[in-house]
């Protein structure tokens, strides 16, 4: 800590900190563009001026840039000084002169930086009179929409597109005052994060696009906190809706998992809220006609399905919440709840678990402070794209080290990477296929997933001797000579695989075994990717063998949903089990709960299941072939008009809150409550809030009772008062439900949260879990989130939210002991592996139009080598069988498959259901 | 006796003054028995009444749908939603326009914050002030209802499809070019 004298007041600041980061710390408003709290500094735009004095008896001073000058101990600074306001005020009234002053057409006004610090500084009347300069937009994709003339050149899209998020396609262009930020010409941004540059942008030159087809102001929007659906990761999202619309996901701040940055799929996904294809009211089928039923008429049909059934199946589903799953696990009994997952998802995950509560688990933020990452089976950029970002800044942190040494502070961003130029830390791929981190990786490997899983074994008797059994066998040998040896007792097994020789498989887990033993924080990331249970195992030896020797190392499981682990937890049985149970008794009824079983099972097996079942009723979003099959379909909430919790992939239970106003569409436990009641299961009518549904929970699973903290109960007050969803300025509010009646209807109740359907309330700052948008005074834009931080870019005031289930245990877990065989290639047959697609892959986001739009179109994909073996050229139609049904797509060549294996794409809709890995001969049909 | 003459007296004064303002000219407005089309009602320039959605010189819509004026309404009566301009259906001069407009006018106070916020002056006040009604639901009136009409001497969207109205400003600067 140091002590800095602000306009004469002494503070207590970070002395690792510049004065730019000390003052918004501290709470003062002082102007700023080019610096953001994930970016550091550049000292690029001048906004920060601050007056630097030498002493209190210096009264002349000298203009310093607060972002560039570092907190030291007895700084005196002057933020008020009035030629620093002046000179403040000057370098606005510069930035201004070439924008286009249009904010009333400009997407990002009422929330606009510039805006912001235009109103601080002062700036109010333009002297400039002469044209401005323009430049031609471009078009970026579905996404992300490119208004170059509002540009101020602050360097930050720049910055975060290329240096923070490792994209190569986008640049800037030109010099002196015509400098152009964009593509080489016109066309989609490769990078999977480039959204962000819709909240990196200070002004509106970068704007969403989806959005844009639906305008609404933020002012305007009511806001809710929420999680994100679209993948395990659990990143924290704010849904703004407008007249019954979901209208945009903006990012917020969770500092230990998606910071300030989201993916696109997160930010983009969102339009299925919207679809023409949601199920708005109760459907019934009968003689073959789907028609809208009335509410109460569904609920007593419902109730007679399950009141005449001999056996009640039920159907969870991952990307339910915990509290519906829950709900249709007490109405079906725990016999009877299955997830749509089969037998070898449910264990994978049963294994993720057991390694979670056995092994120190990272945070996305703990994977970006790592120095030394292993990556095992884990197409992350695709599977779990947010952490891919986290890697990204991890193989930084090696490279921090040496110039830590050099005096550089952490925060000069571009002196710290002039510096390290092209040196990363280390970070080890090994992954089925390339992947979009390779660039940044010190080393990749190729393999099937048990040679994946090989690897890491190796890897974890390379560090660790014992691991698995093995003995030391000589006290007296070198660590040089141990290592050899226990590398080669594990790849000394069979023939090396053509892609990987012998002695590159020793070598290389020596090497990665070394890079993570020297490393101070060491990670091994794995997951759910290339549905392998040895891999993950290999990646908890890994770990184990790292704690072994005393290295605080942690490990981050990727999930594929955004509720797996949670649904897990519950018990739910395998799809196999509920189909077994079909067949077995008659006059039996199953519940689908927001699950698409075509998705999740071989749709032969599925066919059978549903045929076997007396009645069939199904809760979900939208329209599908599992919905079209059921007799009764109730319209289940999504994300944005639900409260919920769901389980992350490193166990936290985080709360979502309903960002839509209730409407006919309802929770799926409202609906099971309701059905359940009305088939005479009185006990069900005590469910009356989400409370309750959490109370009965907790109490039926102790595993599960921090759940119950991941959010304040609905009963929370602040000063006796709920905590508005819409902003101060929300407008229409009169005029809005004109149409319905002239007198202003009261606001709809909601019994469920302590947030409130209104503008109206406390207006102070809520606890981080409650926090619906970020909004401060003079902070209108995202930038707010410095306010509602105890420090910048730490963690937000009171903590932040959700509660970890699982903590981290003592001591290091035993081994996992039965390394897989070395994968051997099959003549005319392939390993068929699954390959994800960041835009795709998952069943929710692939139905919004922007996501659709650039999702693949389906392939079979091999090597050429194996291609041109087999006779096939690319783009020939090859069919593949799996599971007793064929697929037929056009093959792809991707040189970068391993021997033996053909990838496909999983999540488009022809292969739905595939389940993967499994061999096939590949053959092309005409 | 004194006292009833008085009385008279008092009386005469008063009806005399009556009598003699029968012969004086008018001086309130005749309204609404007064002659042309406002029936004698008269009013300042500046007077706040019904408002009027202004067109541009090419009959456009001047309403960008920038959503200021909702913002200032005090009490909240206005009500837009947008929709962007196309190619074939080019309503207003810029990216968006008010696909829906409407307003209040149970609730609008006539303070005309709406109109001082417009940054394209494309609200504006007339002098429209015959409101009741007995049915409170017409009061809330929807664009069609406030929009001026079109000049006479622009026919439906010709104009719009001419190029200097479309293009906007010259590109000076683009790479790949």
């Amino acid at each position: 800590m140091a002590t800095i004298y602000v306009d004469g007041k002494p503070h207590q600041v970070d002395a690792q900190q510049n004065l730019l980061h000390a003052c918004l710390t501290l709470g003062f408003n002082l102007p700023y563009f080019c610096w953001h709290p994930a970016l550091g500094s550049v000292g690029a735009c001048r906004q920060c001026a601050v007056k630097q004095f030498r002493s209190p008896e210096d009264k002349h001073g000298r203009l310093v840039m607060a972002c560039m000058t570092p907190a030291s101990e007895g700084a005196q600074i002057s933020i008020a000084d009035p030629e620093a306001v002046a000179f403040r005020k000057g370098i606005i009234e510069g930035m201004m002169e070439n924008h286009p002053h249009d904010c009333p057409v400009c997407d990002e006004g009422g929330e606009c930086h510039l805006q912001d610090m235009t109103v601080m500084t002062g700036h109010d009347y333009r002297r400039y009179e002469f044209p401005k300069r323009t430049f031609r937009n471009q078009y970026l994709g579905p996404f992300v929409n490119h208004e170059m003339n509002r540009c101020i050149q602050c360097y930050r899209c720049v910055r975060f597109y290329r240096e923070y998020a490792g994209g190569q396609d986008f640049n800037v262009f030109g010099i002196r005052n015509l400098a152009y930020f964009g593509r080489h010409e016109d066309g989609v941004l490769e990078s999977e994060f480039a959204g962000n540059l819709d909240e990196v942008c200070p002004t509106g030159v970068f704007t969403d696009a989806t959005h844009k087809h639906h305008y609404t102001r933020k002012w305007d929007m009511q806001f809710a906190p929420s999680i994100c659906v679209h993948c395990g990761l659990g990143c924290n999202i704010s849904p703004g809706e407008r007249y019954g619309m979901l209208r945009r996901i903006v990012n917020r701040y969770h500092g230990d998992i998606n910071g300030y940055f989201l993916c696109d799929r997160g930010r983009y996904g969102y339009e299925f809220v919207n679809s023409e294809q949601r199920i708005r009211q109760p459907q019934i089928r009968s003689n073959g006609q789907i028609q809208p039923v009335p509410k109460q008429q569904a609920i007593e049909e419902g109730g007679r399905f399950i009141a005449s059934a001999t056996t009640v199946i039920g159907i969870g589903s991952s990307r339910a919440s915990l509290e519906s799953n829950f709900a249709l696990r007490m109405a079906v009994g725990a016999n009877h709840f299955f997830a749509g997952a089969s037998t070898q998802e449910l264990q994978l995950l049963h294994l993720t678990l057991e390694i979670l509560r056995t092994t120190p688990v990272a945070s996305l933020r703990d994977v970006e402070d790592s120095d030394a990452v292993l990556v095992l089976g884990e197409d992350v950029s695709n599977y779990a794209p947010r952490m891919a970002l986290s890697l990204r800044q991890s193989v930084r942190q090696q490279p921090f080290a040496m110039t830590d040494k050099l005096k550089i502070p952490r925060w000069l961003d571009h002196a710290v990477r002039e510096a390290a130029q092209e040196h990363k830390g280390p970070l080890f791929m090994a992954t089925v296929a390339a992947t979009r981190l390779d660039d940044v990786a010190t080393d990749t490997y190729r393999g099937a997933p048990d040679e994946i899983a090989r690897l890491g074994y190796a890897v974890a008797r390379t560090l660790d001797p014992e691991a698995a059994g093995l003995r030391a066998t000589t006290a007296s040998g070198s660590l040089a000579g141990q290592i050899v040896r226990a590398v080669r007792a594990v790849t000394g097994l069979g023939k090396p695989p053509s892609g990987a020789p012998d002695a590159d498989f020793e070598t290389m887990a020596q090497r990665i075994a070394q890079a993570l033993n020297g490393a101070e924080r060491p990670l091994v990331i794995s997951g759910l990717g290339c549905r392998s249970g040895p891999v993950l195992k290999a990646a908890a030896n890994v770990v184990r063998a790292l704690q072994r020797n005393g290295k605080p190392a942690r490990i981050a499981l990727a999930v594929p949903e955004c509720n797996s682990l949670g649904l897990a937890m519950l018990g739910a049985k395998p799809f196999e089990e509920a189909l077994a149970v079909a067949r077995e008794h008659s006059g039996t009824t199953a519940i689908m709960l927001e699950n698409d079983l075509y998705r999740q099972a071989p749709g032969s097996d599925v066919d059978v299941f549903l045929r076997s079942a007396n009645h069939l009723i199904a809760l979900d979003h939208l329209q599908n072939r599992t919905t079209a099959t059921a007799e009764l379909t109730f319209p289940a909430a999504t994300f944005a008009e639900s409260d919920g919790t769901l389980v992350n992939n490193e166990g936290r239970a985080q709360r979502f809150f309903q960002a839509l106003t209730p409407q006919e569409i309802q929770e799926s436990w409202r609906w099971l409550r309701d059905i359940f009641v009305a088939a005479g299961r009185r006990e069900f009518s005590a469910w009356k809030t989400l409370d309750d549904v959490i109370q009965s929970l907790v109490s039926e699973f102790p595993d599960l009772a921090q759940v119950a903290e991941a959010a304040p109960a609905a009963s929370f007050r602040m000063a006796g008062e709920k905590i508005p969803r819409q902003p101060h300025r929300y407008s229409g509010r009169t005029a809005m439900l004109a149409n319905i009646n002239v007198s202003e209807p009261k606001p709809p109740d909601d019994p469920d949260s302590s947030l409130s359907y209104s503008m109206e309330g406390n207006p102070d700052q809520p606890p981080a879990a409650l926090i619906p948008f970020a909004w401060a005074g003079g902070w209108n834009s995202y930038q707010a989130w410095n306010k509602f931080q105890e420090e910048i870019a730490g963690p937000l005031r009171g903590g932040n939210p959700g509660v970890r289930l699982f903590q981290p245990p003592a001591q290091a877990g035993e081994y996992f002991q039965d390394a897989p065989k070395r994968f051997q290639p099959r003549e005319g047959e392939w390993l068929v592996v699954p390959l994800y697609h960041v835009f795709g892959s998952e069943e929710l986001s692939i139905l919004s139009p922007g996501v659709k739009q650039l999702s693949p179109k389906p392939y079979i994909a091999m090597n050429d080598e194996h291609a041109k073996g087999a006779g096939l050229q690319a783009e020939d139609m090859v069919e593949l069988a799996i599971g007793g049904a064929s697929y037929r797509a056009a093959l792809q060549i991707r040189p970068d498959l391993p021997v033996g294996i053909a990838g496909v794409p999983v999540g488009v809709d022809l292969f739905a259901g595939i389940q993967l890995p499994a061999w096939s001969k590949i053959e092309r049909v005409s | 006796m004194p006292t009833i003459l008085k009385d008279i007296a008092a009386i005469a004064k008063g009806m005399s003054i009556t009598f003699m303002e029968m012969f004086q000219p008018t001086v309130v407005e005749n309204y609404p028995d007064g002659p042309g089309p406002l029936r004698g009602a008269k009013f300042q320039e500046r007077y706040r009444g019904v408002h009027v959605l202004q067109r541009d010189e090419n009959g456009l819509e001047k309403c960008v749908a920038c959503f200021l004026c909702a913002a200032a309404c005090p009490s909240n009566c206005i009500y837009i939603e947008a929709a962007e301009n196309t190619e074939e259906n080019r309503v207003s001069g810029a990216e968006r326009y008010a696909k829906v407009y409407n307003i209040d006018y149970n609730r609008c106070i006539f303070c005309g914050y709406c109109v001082e916020a417009c940054p394209t002056d494309a609200i504006t006040h007339g002098h429209g002030f015959e409101l009741a009604t007995f049915n409170a639901s017409s009061l809330v009136y929807r664009k069609e209802q406030m929009l001026a009409p079109i000049p006479a001497h622009i026919g439906a969207n010709a104009v719009f499809n001419q190029a200097e109205v479309l293009g906007g400003a010259p590109a000076q600067v683009a790479p790949g070019e």
